[in-house]
């Protein structure tokens, strides 16, 4: 009993561990104080009746839980924030896919080229927003203009006017956003292949898509999975492509949990309501960074 | 090796199918920066400027000063960069090297944090500003972006810190290096690779974040570039050839830094999966 307790207190307090907690308390420090402080006030403000100033006035048990569930606007926000995250996550991952398979064929300029594909990711995401919503314009913009002109459609909606040609043009900009960070990983992996695999297969006469199915698919699907997951969280995440592009809106449309969270509380000053939204947010948000930080550890293991 | 030949004019073909398609804003952007006011409100618009005005970035510049918000933004960055390293690289060597009860556990735990939303804790970290007296402040830009970049740099440090052999530090220590002295004298200046990486991260991160200049900052001298762009898309809903001037010009630092730790980012990212 005796010496448990001293190998336990030895393993808590040696000179290594001293240091080490020395080393790390700056960055712990700051982390409770700016992170876990305020999510344990989000989570706990869920339960709380709030005035306009964000203040409790009065506990609430779940009243706030089941005020929200029974609106059925909260059902279409979660619904349209689970709709957007998988097809938006599924053409990244598609698209992404497919300029991998380009860039992983050797043509000359094909590093150019990698460069060019990189820009939608490496621009500041706001501004880019911003230039979108001016490519939307409906009467100068030029992409009406150049859909018109080319023929490829005679009359494009109102982009960003109407609620279903919103929704896509947001969920397009993210997308967009996204293909570059999918199209790199997933190049990285194909890059890691070995060529004796590919040479063989050539030599078997086996067609490209045997070649994608057998060879290239098997050999990167660890990749796959961490990146599409890692595109979820984002994806979920992403406020400042619907912000800047519609504000949620027309009349809603375009809300996800995310930017309603925002409104909730800075617009409409329900902090209440944004807390339960952040609430559920964060258990999603959890679920899938523990998704995430599995698989990551498994192959750094692995790797 | 004939096999690698094939598929080279298709790849070529969809590469610049694709790369009209994908970079189709930038065309915008560079197309409406170089005209007129009455050329860009004119029907039909078009694609080709008629003459060329590049006294759009003399206009952005002295009578919107737009170097305002350049200054605000490096300010920001610059301080979370800083803020962030000086936190960062005790923490990341220490979870790397040492042994201590808890290491597992606050390497999970950066690793989980780094992908919340900074919108659910906007609302708490609102208050603690108020309370701090820090709305309104390019100070707390700083802290927040330090926060949400903070457990992603410390995990690339400490994969890092990690690869290099022990054996270098254990002669410094034989040798009668303090730990201290091995930290600043080896493992940072061997490091640097990764280091320089995660400061430009922090840098890109600050100089692109929005909301939480959106929610902090009322004034107008103390606006991000970003955020002052977007106040400006409501005032100059009539000049979007300034607009895309600035935006060209906020884009460009940029872009040049990504360049630079694009690689190490992706594989920071996807862990063992990719290597750097």
């Amino acid at each position: 009993m005796v010496e448990t307790s001293i190998s336990l207190k030895h393993k808590l307090w040696n000179p290594e561990a001293r240091l080490a907690y020395i080393l790390t308390l700056p960055a712990v420090v700051v982390l409770l104080t700016f992170m876990f402080y305020p999510i344990g006030y989000v989570l706990l403000m869920a339960f709380f009746k709030t005035n306009k100033l964000s203040r409790f006035t009065g506990f609430a048990g779940l009243q706030n839980f089941i005020t929200e569930m029974t609106d059925p606007e909260f059902w279409v926000i979660t619904g349209r924030s689970l709709l957007w995250t998988t097809l938006a996550v599924f053409a990244k991952t598609l698209f992404g896919m497919i300029i991998a398979l380009i860039l992983n064929v050797r043509y000359p300029g094909r590093k150019i080229a990698r460069m060019l594909f990189i820009i939608p990711w490496a621009s500041a995401v706001p501004i880019s927003s911003m230039l979108w919503r001016w490519v939307y314009h409906p009467v100068y913009g030029l992409l009406n203009y150049t859909l018109k002109a080319t023929g490829l459609w005679s009359t494009p909606p109102t982009w960003l006017g109407y609620p279903i040609p919103a929704f896509t043009a947001c969920i397009w900009v993210d997308i967009w956003i996204g293909i570059p960070f999918m199209a790199l990983v997933f190049l990285a992996g194909m890059q890691a292949i070995s060529e004796d695999l590919y040479e063989s297969a050539y030599l078997d006469g086996v067609n490209w898509w045997q070649k994608f199915l057998f060879i290239t698919l098997p050999g990167i699907r660890h990749i796959v999975l961490i990146a599409t997951l890692l595109s979820c969280l984002w994806t979920f995440n992403d406020f400042n492509t619907i912000y800047i592009l519609t504000m949620g809106g027309p009349a809603g449309a375009t809300d996800i949990l995310i930017t309603r969270i925002y409104q909730n509380a800075f617009k409409w000053l329900r902090f209440d309501r944004a807390a339960v939204m952040a609430f559920v947010t964060f258990v999603i948000l959890t679920v899938l960074s523990i998704g995430y930080a599995r698989v990551y550890f498994k192959q750094e293991r692995a790797g | 090796m004939r096999w690698r030949n094939r598929g080279k004019i298709p790849a070529v073909v969809l590469t610049i199918v694709l790369l009209l398609f994908l970079l189709f804003p930038f065309f915008v952007m560079i197309s409406t920066m170089l005209k007129s006011s009455q050329e860009v409100y004119s029907t039909p618009p078009t694609w080709i400027p008629k003459e060329l005005h590049f006294n759009n970035f003399l206009i952005v510049w002295s009578e919107f000063q737009l170097f305002i918000f350049f200054r605000s933004s490096i300010i920001i960055a610059v301080g979370a960069t800083i803020l962030n390293t000086l936190l960062t690289v005790p923490a990341a060597y220490a979870v790397a090297r040492l042994r201590f009860v808890g290491r597992k556990l606050i390497l999970y735990l950066f690793l989980v944090i780094q992908m919340f939303s900074p919108v659910i804790v906007i609302i708490s970290l609102f208050k603690i500003m108020v309370h701090l007296n820090l709305l309104d402040t390019y100070l707390s830009l700083i802290i927040a972006n330090t926060v949400f970049t903070i457990a992603f740099t410390i995990w690339m440090m400490n994969g890092y810190f990690k690869s290099i052999p022990v054996e270098i530090e254990e002669a410094a220590l034989i040798d009668g290096c303090s730990r201290v002295q091995t930290i600043t004298r080896i493992m940072i200046p061997i490091a640097v690779p990764g280091l320089v990486t995660a400061m430009i991260y922090t840098f890109i991160y600050a100089w692109n974040e929005f909301l939480f200049g959106l929610t902090f900052i009322q004034s107008r001298p103390k606006m991000p570039l970003v955020l002052a762009l977007y106040n400006f898309v409501g005032r100059w809903s009539t000049q979007w050839e300034l607009l895309t001037t600035a935006a060209f010009l906020a884009i460009i630092p940029v872009l040049v830094l990504f360049y630079l730790i694009e690689r190490r980012l992706v594989a920071g990212l996807a862990g063992g999966a990719v290597k750097a």
